[in-house]
């Protein structure tokens, strides 16, 4: 059974990995070349989060940095300052992942929420301190609402498709420990 | 089982701490690392994306494919819009065509209508360049048109779009033609929106300089400048080119005739204008022989130093028709061979 369970776990870091991938390669895709009027929301980023707060085994540190500079590295961005800058903003969640569980979603969501809106001004802040062009300010600011308001969303398909819940009362990890 | 779990987590927290500073300090490198050295790291990221990309073409093709369908499918359903859309651009085109139509039409009558000769009796004929010498003190060509053909000495010369010289000397068969750009010829010109006279005096460079100018300040490059019929060298009107300033500040004229290219010249028949070359005869009366007579007395002039017969003693007007050419245009030639005998 802890076998089993282990093997879960590894499941589950392979099918985030797996999303983060094809999050990653749709933004690739030359699917429209003309860019839209509205910036699309990042999904990876609610993403992560919310299944952070849910399992944190299932994504240690080390997966999340390197989806996260992958994403930097094809998204033509800055390589490094944003995955660290999730970096920082799971592992604040990570330790809250306990006291979040009691939450419900509309304070979970909020939590969520300011923690976003953090990353958005360190990662801006970290590009004004070295002076790197940034893009404009207008559309971040877009996308980070837009990324704000599909977080329930997200949280619903991760529990609802990929059955990542909240763990339940008297639930135990793979080593047969409560969680 | 619970004391076991503590045990664990005493060494866990540390090492986890270790390796999440070790990542956050990496990460942080590798940002200020790309903000010191960007084109290495942009190196080795194009490098990871010529890696990654290609070999997922197997994902991107038919991804690719299916959204390509679906567009189809959306146009497919859109088709009635767009049939309207074309019907209606049709319309549009047909009112365009017609516009086209008209505007060709009255195009063509203007063409028509412009193809005004600048004189009824300035006829051409075009000669075959045959040699050029193109010394540094002598900037002329010679044409395969000659007293034969009737040429005459002092004639304008033009290549196909602006005047290139005039007819310096003329033999049987072959005739000399002096290019503006050459150190002894003068040529007067007038610049086209101001009205100016000028001189354009050739000097062995490929532009000439503008002389005599009366007010260069109303004369501004890009001018155009055209042949003046001053001293009756020139029929009035040809392009000549239009106003540069050189690098030395003089006003000069950038040739519109292709001096580069000088295979065919035209040689143009010019008839020189009527000239008024005696004050009175216009104004006085004059008997039925065409003989003027004094005003006061009614009576033919009578010259002191003449017999007082009328007829051949008396100045007669030009007759028109038979005009002869103009002392400049005669004497032009010569001045130019002395030219060369200078030199």
């Amino acid at each position: 059974m802890n076998e089993q369970l282990r093997f879960e776990t590894l499941a589950y870091l392979g099918l985030f990995l797996l999303i983060a991938a094809l999050t990653i390669l749709a933004r690739l895709l030359p699917l429209s070349v003309a860019a839209d009027a509205w910036p699309r929301p990042d999904v990876l980023l609610p993403l992560t989060m919310a299944w952070v707060l849910r399992r944190p085994v299932h994504l240690p540190a080390i997966a999340i940095v390197l989806a996260f500079l992958a994403e930097d590295l094809f998204m033509m961005r800055p390589p490094g300052l944003w995955a660290l800058v999730v970096l920082f903003g799971t592992e604040f969640l990570r330790r809250r992942h306990s006291v979040v569980r009691e939450m419900n979603l509309l304070l979970e969501w909020a939590l969520v929420a300011a923690v976003m809106v953090a990353m958005f001004v360190a990662y801006r802040l970290g590009l004004v301190i070295v002076m790197t062009p940034r893009p404009p300010l207008d559309l971040s600011l877009l996308t980070l609402v837009f990324t704000m308001i599909i977080y329930p969303v997200v949280v619903l398909v991760l529990q609802g498709l990929l059955r990542v819940r909240k763990p339940a009362t008297g639930e135990v990890d793979e080593l047969g420990r409560k969680i | 089982m619970p004391s076991d779990r503590s045990t664990e987590a005493e060494f866990v927290r540390p090492v986890r701490r270790l390796v999440l500073g070790v990542m956050a300090v990496v990460l942080l490198m590798l940002f200020l690392l790309w903000r010191i050295d960007s084109p290495r790291i942009e190196r080795f990221r194009s490098a990871v994306v010529d890696t990654v990309i290609p070999n997922m073409d197997w994902a991107m093709a038919p991804v690719t494919r299916v959204a390509r369908m679906f567009e189809d499918f959306r146009s497919y359903a859109r088709i009635y819009e767009q049939n309207q859309e074309l019907r209606r651009e049709l319309q549009q085109m047909r009112a365009w065509r017609e516009a086209a139509l008209q505007l060709e039409q009255r195009n063509a009558q203007l063409l028509d209508m412009s193809r005004v000769r600048l004189d009824p009796q300035l006829t051409h004929m075009t000669g075959i360049v045959m040699a050029d010498s193109g010394s540094p003190y002598r900037q002329s060509v010679l044409i395969n048109v000659g007293g034969r053909d009737g040429i005459v000495d002092g004639w304008a010369v033009m290549d196909g779009l602006g005047l290139a010289g005039r007819i310096a000397g003329v033999g049987d068969r072959s005739s000399r033609v002096i290019l503006l750009t050459d150190s002894n010829s003068r040529v007067p010109v007038q610049v086209q929106p101001s009205g100016q006279r000028a001189l354009l005096s050739g000097d062995n460079s490929p532009v000439p300089v503008l002389e005599f100018v009366e007010s260069a300040d109303a004369l501004r490059p890009g001018d155009r400048v055209v042949s003046a019929s001053d001293g009756g060298v020139f029929p009035p009107g040809l392009l000549v080119g239009e106003v540069v300033q050189g690098s030395d500040g003089r006003l000069r004229v950038r040739l519109a005739a292709d001096y580069g290219r000088l295979d065919f010249l035209r040689v143009l028949r010019s008839r020189p204008a009527e000239r008024i070359e005696q004050s009175g005869t216009l104004l006085r009366p004059l008997d039925a022989a065409g003989t003027p007579l004094d005003p006061a007395t009614d009576q033919p002039f009578a010259a002191p130093d003449l017999t007082p017969a009328p007829g051949p003693t008396v100045p007669a007007v030009p007759t028109p028709g038979t005009p002869s050419l103009p002392d400049e245009v005669t004497s032009a030639p010569a001045v130019d061979t002395a030219g060369a005998a200078n030199e």
